[in-house]
């Protein structure tokens, strides 16, 4: 038996913090076993500016079985599959506590963004990449995060620069005339 | 088979050693005097509570900590009393709980009772607020909901990690009270708690290096305990007899790892071999082995070369039906030495030890049926009107060919690998390996030649025999068993010091000799009088030796008290192989249960 009340619970602990720890945890349907997760890219790492989106299914022994977690955003990076999104952490393994919650688990899983373990990889491909030439791999990784992570709605982008100032319909012309890129469009805003 | 473990043997024996004096000394003159019983226990379903008690109750009394603490300690220590004592001096008592996952025992006891009912609590998990009597708080100071913490003990338990089953709080690695596990889980899933109950009392099997299940298929049920050593064969309740340290049959004087080779090269090789010796012939050129597969008997190999089937001779292309072209095999010759390809001579070799391996395997059987036989003629001898009334020397006699039979058959394997090239090439010169070689096989062939004549002179119908005679076939047969023990012992002496003894790497030991067999394991509670718990025991055992040793003797009790070693010391290498044989032990083993590969 999932424990929803807890689940609910934890949804709106989510929802009253979220500017703070800019963490979402959104239910996906009406019974709240299927969630999306969504977490931003650490600044100072190639994920920064990047939103990440996470599938999470809670499975019937919740809060005692760890939640099944995993990127729904395609993600460059050694723990996680370029595949499939699969995440190789050890608190939604065997480290997985009762005592933790959907929101410590995304939390870890942005800190595995910061902090990569090449050693003990999920996805060998990109590992190797890591040990072998950094450089690439951050490249590699910050074109994907531009690629894969940045795809968020146009509202969402009209609505980030009308709040930095600009009118309305400046703003969505700046992005349409820059094919959706969000920075080109402020650039354009800026020097016009 | 069952019948010669009888207690009537075991009489036969002790009276023929009173009656014989110088003439059959071979048992008693060569024991110590060591007052040990026998060491191997057998744990059953219903003993190994009462076995694993008396460990806890070593760590409870030093430490003075209860029960299932204790038990945390033991299981995290593998139950190597000795070595959670040695960490405990070395490191100190935080240390020692700490690494086990104990959460210091001198600030606990606040626990569940404490909170009121009316006291209400929120509970982290559930993030529901709880009545304080419904929360429970553990050794590490957590406290959590009764629902949650029985819902984290099911997930765990299912999970079958009820040996170690942490608090559910992030990082914290205190192993939960397994007291308040089991009250919890048993008020809504009875049977999980029996379950987790049967976990730890198990790992008292599974985690513990003195102690292993029975090998038997299909299993007994039962478990079998050593002190002291873990290099030893033991015999089951159930009458299977194996080696302790690597839970196969009984194979001495085969190191482990040269059985374990063995078996599976007799599992390859054997229905291979036999199929290869039947239908092939190894062609002249190129060795390989050919098929016949028509009924001429000139025979062509895909290397081109043709042959003889009837001699396996090279024979060139020109034939008839009649007679194979400037080849006549029909005529005898004397068998030349060839030079012979290297894997044929390695599958000569290893046939040549399988065949004698077998051999003795077999007889071994044959004889194992003579017992039969041996105690219809003694019955009839003791109806006779003769002069010699006590007939344990035929049963003795016959007891004695049974066992040096399994140490010759044994030595087959042994010998296959010890002069062979697969493991010690680089241990031994050649001319070192000849000579090594030359020395155990005289040593083998004399054993082998004593141990036909026993049991030749076994198989005489003595029933039949006038008096005099009787007594003749009883003085060959004593002294032959006398002989043959002796050439054992020796045997295993050579193994062990000259042979296996002398190599650099010291993977290969094998059990020591023991004259009277393979030990029987006594069952756990067979040296007690009830079947009280050890706690009932306390008296101070007179093998202490210094400050906390006798601590934990005493918490041993009288029932351990004639088992007087409590150091976990290895056999010494050269150690003479009769150290380790018991005067007390009256068990007439039979050899091991051998499976025939085909």
């Amino acid at each position: 038996m999932i424990d929803f009340s807890r689940v609910q619970k934890e949804l709106q602990d989510c929802e009253k913090d979220k500017d703070a720890s800019n963490i979402r945890v959104c239910p996906k349907s009406d019974n709240l076993t299927r969630l999306t997760g969504t977490i931003p890219g650490p600044i100072g790492t190639p994920y920064e500016g990047g939103t990440f989106q996470i599938d999470i299914t809670i499975p019937e022994g919740y809060p005692f079985e760890p939640p099944k977690m995993q990127f729904s955003t395609k993600v460059w990076h050694p723990n996680i599959s370029s595949q499939s999104g699969a995440i190789c952490l050890d608190v939604l393994k065997d480290q997985w506590s009762p005592a933790l919650t959907l929101k410590t688990a995304l939390v870890s899983i942005q800190a595995l963004l910061s902090a990569p373990e090449p050693k003990d990889p999920q996805d060998a491909v990109v590992a190797e990449q890591y040990i072998k030439s950094y450089q690439v791999f951050v490249s590699t990784a910050r074109y994907w995060t531009e690629t894969f992570a940045k795809n968020s709605s146009i509202e969402e982008k009209v609505k980030r620069l009308v709040e930095m100032g600009f009118g309305d319909a400046q703003v969505r012309s700046a992005i349409e005339s820059s094919g959706g890129d969000e920075n080109m469009a402020l650039e354009k805003l800026c020097s016009g | 088979m069952g019948d010669l473990l009888s207690g009537d043997d075991e009489d036969y024996y002790y009276s023929d050693q009173e009656s014989l004096d110088g003439l059959d000394n071979e048992e008693s003159c060569l024991q110590p005097l060591s007052s040990k019983a026998n060491t191997a226990k057998v744990i059953t379903k219903e003993s190994l509570l009462a076995a694993q008690r008396e460990d806890l109750r070593r760590v409870m009394e030093l430490l003075s900590i209860k029960e299932h603490h204790a038990r945390t300690l033991l299981i995290h220590y593998r139950w190597d009393v000795e070595n959670l004592f040695a960490v405990l001096v070395e490191k100190g008592k935080d240390s020692l709980f700490s690494s086990a996952g104990l959460a210091v025992v001198e600030n606990q006891r606040c626990g569940a009772s404490s909170f009121s009912h009316s006291s209400v609590m929120s509970c982290d998990i559930c993030i529901e607020d709880v009545p304080g009597n419904q929360m429970t708080r553990m050794d590490c100071g957590h406290c959590f909901c009764n629902t949650c913490w029985a819902g984290h003990f099911t997930v765990k338990i299912n999970e079958g990690q009820s040996k170690r089953i942490r608090c559910m709080a992030h990082k914290c690695n205190s192993i939960c009270d397994e007291d308040v596990v089991k009250t919890l889980v048993s008020k809504s899933q009875p049977h999980l708690a029996e379950k987790f109950d049967r976990f730890l009392l198990e790992s008292y099997i599974e985690d513990n290096k003195m102690v292993k299940w029975c090998p038997s298929t299909p299993h007994c049920g039962s478990a079998i305990r050593v002190e002291d050593d873990e290099l030893c064969e033991v015999e089951c309740s159930c009458g299977f007899q194996f080696c302790f340290s690597c839970s196969s049959q009984a194979h001495s004087p085969c190191s482990c790892l040269m059985w374990e080779l063995w078996k599976k090269k007799c599992q390859d090789e054997s229905e291979t071999v036999n199929w290869i010796t039947v239908h092939t012939k190894p062609c002249p050129k190129c060795y390989k082995p050919v098929e016949k597969n028509g009924g001429c008997n000139l025979v062509t190999c895909i290397c081109g070369q043709s042959f003889c089937w009837l001699c396996g001779g090279a024979t060139g292309r020109d034939h008839t039906w009649s007679s194979i072209a400037g080849h006549s095999c029909g005529r005898y010759q004397e068998d030349k030495e060839k030079q012979m390809e290297r894997a044929k001579r390695d599958l000569y070799r290893y046939m040549h030890y399988h065949n004698r391996y077998k051999a003795h395997i077999d007889s071994a059987k044959l004889e194992d049926k003579l017992s039969d036989t041996i105690r219809e003629k003694v019955s009839i001898s003791e109806k006779r009107q003769l002069q010699l009334k006590d007939f344990s020397w035929v049963t003795n006699g016959l007891h004695r060919l049974i066992r040096s039979r399994r140490v010759l058959s044994y030595s087959y394997p042994f010998a296959f690998y010890m002069f062979g090239e697969e493991l010690f090439k680089d241990e031994m010169s050649s001319e070192e390996r000849e000579i090594k070689q030359n020395l155990f096989e005289d040593q083998q062939q004399q054993l082998e030649a004593n141990v036909e004549k026993l049991s030749k002179f076994l198989e005489e119908p003595f029933d039949q025999f006038a008096d005099e005679k009787v007594m003749e076939i009883r003085i060959q047969i004593i002294n032959l068993s006398v002989a043959v023990d002796t050439l054992c012992k020796k045997m295993y002496e050579c193994i062990e010091n000259d042979l296996l003894g002398s190599l650099q790497l010291g993977i290969h030991n094998i059990a020591p000799y023991r004259s009277k067999g393979i030990e029987r394991a006594s069952d756990f509670y067979s040296s007690r009088n009830s079947e009280e718990p050890v706690g009932e025991l306390c008296q101070p055992s007179d093998c202490g030796t210094s400050g906390w040793t006798s601590g934990f003797d005493q918490a041993l009790g009288s029932a351990n008290s004639e088992e007087t070693s409590c150091s976990s010391r290895k056999r010494p290498r050269k150690d003479g192989s009769y150290s380790n044989t018991q005067t007390s032990l009256l068990d007439l083993n039979l050899p091991a249960e051998v499976t025939e590969r085909k």
